[in-house]
């Protein structure tokens, strides 16, 4: 037998799923262990060992692929707990990383901060002053060198920062992308002057024309570098120790993986992957199901992460915000659209609720878990209104006090509004739907999208209650709840499947129509670098594929769109064919007719990806066919649409069995979360053990 | 002098009068309304669905014309904006990006509906484009709005709108803007509302009209298809939530969601003491060649739970510095929305209702036709926007617990900046033109508890946003030689206002002269004053340099990053100015810094010491301005700070030493704060809160010591040369108490203008 293993290292919890060739999946769950997280991974891979009846040495040993995302790196950013790294520009643009192109101020905080401009701050600097030196050196747009490089104040300057303790160095010069003659001379002299320090220069992680997200993105990679290669070091060897035979892989914001030696060097593409972990999982059960379009939710305490998948295909975006900078990483594209089960509810000056943006924190977490938490939460009204089990969560190692829940919504909303707790509650539950819709529907409305062609999934803890209800008044054709093998680890088990992904990029900004020469000189260059990447995997790839991308965007706007470019030659034909899908997907995200073509059209950044996908496909394997109908394991009375409570039946999910159906209004109890069939949905259990509902 | 021109009345819109309006159209155009008993009747699940829902439709009618647009000051500046209205034009959800066009939209279409219901109609699938400033809309001609009126069945139920600022509607120059107009016909036209859509169809005669009088048609083109693109957004997604909910259920949301904004904003203005307040300001030059200074005066009186804004004593309307009357509503939201409505939905129909304007027309803040006004938003409004901000933040700094944010000015003007040239990098030389951004990268003022935000941003475009000088070099042929914060630029204070920025270019890539045009006011008065003693932030500052050593610099392998290093001479630039460049010139820019908060003498010294290692104050004015002494590690020196301090408050007096420390007040005296210097103590007596001195009684004024000196007494970055620009003479004020010597007001300008201080009753804002 073999294994696929995915591990999802998580801030509180290391999540692991393993299967077998047989089809047979299995999860396990452990404390994380910071800042070594590797102690966290062993115990999660020795207690599926167990499951296995195998010894930890044994399962590594027969173990095809191994697969693993962690949210140190990003953390450490958030936190800003990352050593002290030393910035290299260019002379009179150093302040280009204090400037922040003033949408540092506002740039991804939440929506109700960014009325309040008087009270916004810039975050931190992400490099103090003193850490930052100017070079004397020019180059221009055209990437010709106007001043040559003074190495003689370069070497002072990196000397004064090398005595001054910094563990890396972040390089980005002005048009560096264009010609990185001068940041990898910087580099040699580093490595001569700081032998051994860490060095990130722009032209490598990030050639994309704008300096300011060119530079945030070299630094944070300077800053996480370090660590990322030594935390990657240190676990693959433990592994192989342990009897580990093939290369560690490592999951990258843009849902794919890269081995464990590679990752370091552009770290920064790994910074997002635990959030994409959910959406990788999500694809891999779209395509199992032979789902084209879906709406992926994960829903946590005080998280609640939206992914898209649409024909089939993840949407991607180019860049994403990290501590209020902008940052240039080839990602799946993950919105953060609120607050989870913990979302706050309250009523606010004008005597109005409302429910969220704040949310309560893990700890004291919502009124019911009896931590001190007083303001009432979402969780406090679905237990209320007997949607939550009185027994608690975790099949009741979670104790949750109804008491302390009812009080809280009396006193902060009910008595305020004049209604009571339980209508209160339903209220609470309602709006939550609701706003949850709207910030759905904008997700899905900005990609250029309708809704009605899309299936819900819901997944994490605090979504399953919510979805049938979000995405009926979303419209989206049905809502699946994964509750098969893979429901306790789903984004882990995304993880286990991901594909070998690496991507280069560089900007070449263009009028259109562009030079086919030009263009094809740029994807022989991208492409060559890809397909030795993909080469150095150690992997044996199946298969190998390479796709091309243009932004491209009308005159001076600010936005591009990402547009495919056919593989084969490149020739003035296939480029003006992308042309034309790039005005096709313009006018699907804005409307027919609102192209603009005499505006003129330009090209920014040319980009390669790299698939290669590994011999084990996963699989998620058959639940079994139901042999009898589906019983009830309780009843128990739970409101659900406002009025008085009505005796619901609550099914135990590890009876459900592929063809049972739940009709509404009934509860799913599940370890980790609880599922809500409204009166107005069918649910059926598909082959896999999910619940498909259905409206109307 | 402005000549009449008859006829031009009926396109001078005023504050919307909704009630006669329905008196008026009742009969040509059914509109949709709700009762009070509707609205009163909504529950609060349903008031609360619809409100987020009408929110997120703004948002994404806003996103779709960000996305969409090809104009730089939409996509990189966020210089537009949009709403949701009602069926006579209230407003009940505005967009976050420039808050000034808040004020106008709903003056456009009280118009439209009086103007237009019998001919040419307004019928579904209609859109109207109007770029008029008197009708409203916008500021200045190149604010071009489009606005739709949405049915349900045959009555109008309520309309969007969207507003972006073009980059070219022709007029005698490139921009559009003027800075020698004698008058509006020496701009660019403003076109009255006109029905661009028809039948959900872009009327083609209409829009050739449109972008044939600009020199950049296809980028307006492309913009009048953004408009009307998020107006379809907005259209698609009200009816959605129309069909929904019913018609009259979200009619009776909108109805509430005005009347919370009111609600909440009258509640607020009912927590702080009433009072008046007053702040004057000035427009350095009136257009090319101009050397006077212009007032704009306001006292904002605050009565129970209603505010009134009277700007009696502002100049006559002159040169190119005007705003219509919608321009100074647009002012009042730009200085309301973030300082009484940050934590209140901005359904500014509802806001709107807590005040009245008195004005008089023919001023340069409400101007009548033919008044040049391409400059109304950079200039007289903005300033008008800064005055109100002072009032309100001296306001609510008189309440114990401030329901909003005191804060001094933020960077008061648009330092612009205009190049024009031949492109000759393609090789057959193009002409471009283009205007620099950089400038959003304004100081934001000091608060009571915070520093101001370097380089914040500008607080009439909150999510304003400056461009990658990697960008400029690429469109442009220009090259950039330094884009860097400027240390002393953040007006000093107990708290520091925000530094900012300053930028130089040479031309690279064209061997052509380059026309620079530079147009903003506030060279020689501030714009952007301090409160409760804080010095005002930086004056403008901008010039070319001819005559360079730059290219045998650049040669030698260095890179100048400072002015004095490029060598050649400065030739400042007017206020309103067109200079010449060739090859190896530099054009240099620096624009203004935000207001500080309190008295810098009483600034933490650790927090000054921070400020020189940062950069952002030189060692010269941490000793002369903020009184710090920094040893050889670059550490404050506590004992010798106070002891430096001590002799410069006495220096303020004009005694050797003062006969009071700044903190020997007794314990017993307390009143209640007014600022961060004044209490009123119970018998009405105002004191210094710092040692007690008895400055005067409520409502007259204070008897305290007055400082004139020159402006370069503010410190280094006030500009020296007033007389480069302006006749008047300008001063360095401050207002000293006689006990201890700490500044209770410090400013720079005109000496002509009174100096009198007041604490309450027509306080002085700043």
């Amino acid at each position: 037998m073999s294994f696929v293993i995915g591990v999802d290292v998580g801030g509180t919890f290391t999540d692991a799923v393993a299967a077998g060739s047989d089809g047979r999946v299995v999860s396990a769950k452990a404390p994380s262990t910071p800042p070594d997280y590797s102690g966290g991974i062993i115990e999660a891979l020795t207690l599926l060992a167990k499951q296995w009846n195998l010894t930890l040495p044994e399962l590594l040993a027969d173990t095809a692929k191994f697969s693993h995302g962690t949210t140190s790196s990003l953390n450490a950013l958030v936190m800003r707990k990352v050593p002290p790294v030393g910035y290299l520009t260019t002379a009179g643009h150093r302040d280009a990383l204090y400037i922040m192109n003033v949408e540092g101020r506002y740039l991804g905080r939440p929506q109700h901060e960014l009325q309040d401009p008087l009270r916004q701050r810039k975050p931190e600097p992400l490099v103090p002053r003193r850490l930052a030196r100017e070079i004397v050196e020019r180059i221009d747009s055209a990437g010709r060198i106007v001043v040559a490089l003074d190495e003689v104040r370069a070497r002072r300057a990196i000397r004064e920062l090398r005595d001054a303790g910094v563990s890396a160095f972040a390089i980005s010069l002005l048009w560096a992308f264009r010609n990185p003659l001068h940041e990898r001379r910087l580099k040699e002299l580093i490595d001569e002057e700081a032998p051994g320090a860490y060095v990130a220069l722009s032209s490598e992680v990030s050639p994309r024309i704008r300096e300011f997200a060119r530079a945030a993105t070299t630094v944070m990679s300077s800053q996480i570098g370090p660590g990322l290669r030594d935390y990657l070091g240190r676990l693959e060897t433990r592994l192989t120790e342990l009897g580990l035979r093939v290369p560690l892989l490592v999951m990258q914001s843009s849902g794919g993986a890269v081995t464990a030696t590679e990752a370091p060097a552009t770290a920064i593409t790994t910074v997002g992957s635990v959030l994409t972990g959910g959406v990788v999982g999500a694809l891999r059960l779209a395509r199992q199901t032979g789902r084209r379009n879906v709406i992926a939710t994960d829903v946590g305490g005080t998280t609640f992460l939206v992914g898209l998948i649409v024909d089939g295909e993840p949407v991607r975006t180019t860049s994403t915000i990290i501590n209020q900078h902008p940052v240039n990483v080839p990602s799946l594209q993950v919105h953060a659209i609120g607050s989870g089960g913990g979302a706050l509810a309250w009523v606010d000056q004008g005597g109005h609720l409302r429910v969220g943006p704040l949310s309560a924190q893990a700890v004291p977490g919502p009124a019911c878990y009896g931590h001190g938490g007083l303001e009432p939460t979402v969780t406090d009204a679905n237990l209320v209104l007997g949607i939550l089990p009185e027994r608690g969560l975790l099949g009741g190692r979670r104790p949750l006090s109804r008491e302390l829940a009812e009080k809280a919504i009396a006193e902060r909303v009910g008595r305020p509004l004049g209604l009571g707790t339980l209508e209160a509650a339903a209220a609470i539950h309602a709006v939550q739907n609701a706003q949850t819709a709207d910030l759905l529907r904008k997700v899905v409305v900005e990609s250029g999208h309708d809704p009605q062609d899309f299936s819900v999934f819901a997944f994490g803890g605090a979504g399953p209650a919510h979805c049938a209800a979000y995405a009926a008044d979303l419209g989206a054709r049905e809502v699946v709840v994964p509750l098969g093998g893979a429901a306790a680890g789903f984004s882990a088990f995304g993880l286990a499947g991901a594909d070998i992904m690496v991507s280069a990029e560089r900007s070449d900004p263009q009028p259109c129509p562009m030079d086919p020469g030009r263009v094809a000189a740029i994807f022989d260059d991208l492409e060559r670098d890809v397909r030795s990447r993909l080469a150095r995997q150690g992997e044996a790839l199946e298969e190998q594929e390479l796709r091309r991308e243009i932004d491209l965007r009308y005159s001076l706007q600010l936005s591009e769109v990402t547009t495919p470019l056919a593989a084969g030659p490149v020739t003035t034909a296939s480029l003006e064919d992308c042309l034309t899908e790039f005005e096709r997907l313009y006018q699907r995200m804005h409307g027919e007719n609102t192209g603009f073509r005499q505006a003129g059209m330009f090209a920014v950044t040319f980009r390669v990806h790299g698939v290669g996908r590994t011999p084990q496909q996963l699989r998620l394997p058959d639940i079994g066919t139901a042999d009898s109908e589906l019983a009830a394991s309780a009843r128990r009375p739970v409101c659900l649409d406002g009025t008085d409570p009505i005796e619901t039946d609550v099914y135990d999910y590890r009876l459900l069995r592929a063809g049972h159906r739940i009709n509404g209004p009934a509860i799913v109890e599940v370890d980790t979360t609880t599922v809500v069939v409204p009166a107005t949905a069918r649910g059926e259990v598909d082959a896999l053990g999910n619940l498909v509902m259905t409206f109307g | 002098m402005f000549l009449h021109v008859p006829g031009s009345e009926s396109f001078a819109s005023q504050t919307p009068d909704h009630d006669g309006l329905r008196t008026e159209i009742g009969e040509k155009v059914g509109l949709h309304t709700v009762t009070d008993e509707q609205v009163a009747a909504l529950d609060p699940l349903t008031y609360e669905v619809i409100r987020h829902r009408l929110w997120s439709i703004t948002d994404d009618m806003g996103s779709t014309l960000r996305r969409m647009s090809g104009s730089h000051m939409v996509t990189e500046a966020n210089d537009f904006d949009f709403t949701i209205n009602d069926e006579v034009g209230r407003e009940a959800q505005v967009g976050l990006y420039n808050t000034m066009l808040v004020g106008a939209i709903d003056m456009a279409i009280d118009w439209i509906l009086r103007n237009r219901a019998d001919n040419p109609g307004i019928a579904d699938g209609d859109m109207f484009l109007c770029n008029d400033p008197w009708v409203g809309g916008g500021l200045h001609q190149n604010d071009v709005l489009i606005t739709q009126p949405i049915f349900v069945g045959d009555e109008l139920f309520g309309w969007t709108a969207a507003v972006c600022h073009e980059p070219d509607l022709g007029g005698p120059n490139p921009g559009s803007g003027s800075t020698s107009a004698d008058d509006v016909f020496g701009e660019s036209l403003p076109t009255p509302p006109v029905r661009v859509v028809h039948g959900f169809e872009i009327q083609r005669d209409v829009a050739d009209v449109w972008v044939r009088r600009s020199r950049v048609p296809h980028i307006v083109g492309l913009d009048l298809r953004a408009k009307v693109g998020a107006n379809l957004t907005g259209r698609r997604r009200l009816l959605d939530t129309i069909e929904k909910y019913g018609a009259d259920t979200v009619k009776a949301v909108m109805r509430r969601m005005m009347d919370d904004a009111e609600k909440r904003l009258r509640d607020k203005l009912h927590a702080v003491p009433d009072g008046t307040w007053s702040a004057e300001g000035y427009q350095d030059q009136a257009k090319l060649g101009d050397t006077g200074t212009h007032r704009i005066s306001v006292t904002m009186s605050k009565a129970n739970d209603h505010l009134t804004f009277d700007f009696t004593g502002t100049d006559p309307q002159t040169g190119v510095i005007n705003c219509t009357f919608g321009g100074l509503r647009g002012a009042i939201m730009m200085a309301v929305l973030p300082t009484l409505a940050s934590d209140i939905p901005w359904s500014a129909g509802g806001i709107m209702r807590c005040f009245d304007i008195v004005s008089e027309p023919g001023t340069i803040n409400n101007a009548t036709f033919p008044a040049a006004i391409s400059r109304a938003p950079v200039g007289p409004a903005w300033l008008t926007g800064t005055l109100i901000t002072q009032c309100l933040s001296a306001m609510l700094g008189t309440a114990e617990e401030p329901p909003g944010p005191v804060n001094a000015a933020c960077c008061g003007t648009w330092e612009g900046l205009s190049v024009a040239g031949l492109d000759e990098r393609d090789g057959a030389g193009t002409p471009f033109l283009y205007s620099a951004m950089d400038p959003m990268a304004g100081g934001f003022g000091a608060a009571p508890d915070a520093d101001g935000v370097d380089t914040g941003g500008l607080l009439c475009i909150p999510m304003g946003r400056s461009p990658d000088v990697e960008m400029t070099e690429y469109l442009y042929p220009v090259l950039s030689l330094w884009r860097k914060e400027l240390p002393d630029s953040g007006g000093p204070g107990r708290h520091r206002g925000g530094v900012s920025a300053g930028l130089a270019l040479t031309p690279h890539g064209t061997s052509a002269q380059m026309r620079i045009g530079f147009a903003a006011s506030g060279k020689a008065t501030s714009q952007n004053p301090g409160l409760s003693g804080g010095y005002p932030g930086s004056t403008g500052y901008d010039g070319v340099v001819r005559g360079t050593r730059l290219e045998q610099l650049l040669a030698a392998g260095r890179l100048p990053t400072e002015l004095d290093q490029l060598g050649g001479d400065l030739d400042p630039g007017g206020c309103f100015d067109v200079k010449f460049i060739g090859p190896g010139d530099v054009v240099y820019l620096q624009w203004q810094g935000g207001g500080g908060y309190g008295d810098p003498l009483l600034r933490v010294p650790e927090s000054v010491a921070e400020d020189v290692l940062n950069g952002h104050v030189t060692p010269q004015a941490a000793s002369a301005i903020y009184g710090v002494v920094l040893d050889d590690d670059g550490e404050a020196d506590l004992g010798a700070t106070a002891e430096l301090r001590e002799r410069l408050r006495a220096e303020r007096v004009g005694r050797d030493r003062t006969t009071r420390k700044p903190e020997s007040r007794p314990e017993t005296q307390i009143g209640k704060p007014l600022d961060d210097n004044l209490d009123r103590l119970p018998d009405d007596t105002i004191a210094c809160r710092h040692c007690a001195t008895a400055l005067g009684s409520a409502g007259e004024p204070l008897t305290v010591e007055l400082i004139e000196a020159p402006p370069a007494a503010a410190g280094p970055h006030i500009g020296t040369n007033p007389e480069l620009y302006i006749d008047a003479q300008v001063g360095f004020r401050q207002h000293v108490c006689p006990g201890c010597g700490v500044a209770l007001r410090s400013t720079v300008g005109p000496l002509s203008a009174s100096s009198v201080l007041h604490a309450v009753g027509a306080q002085n804002a700043g």
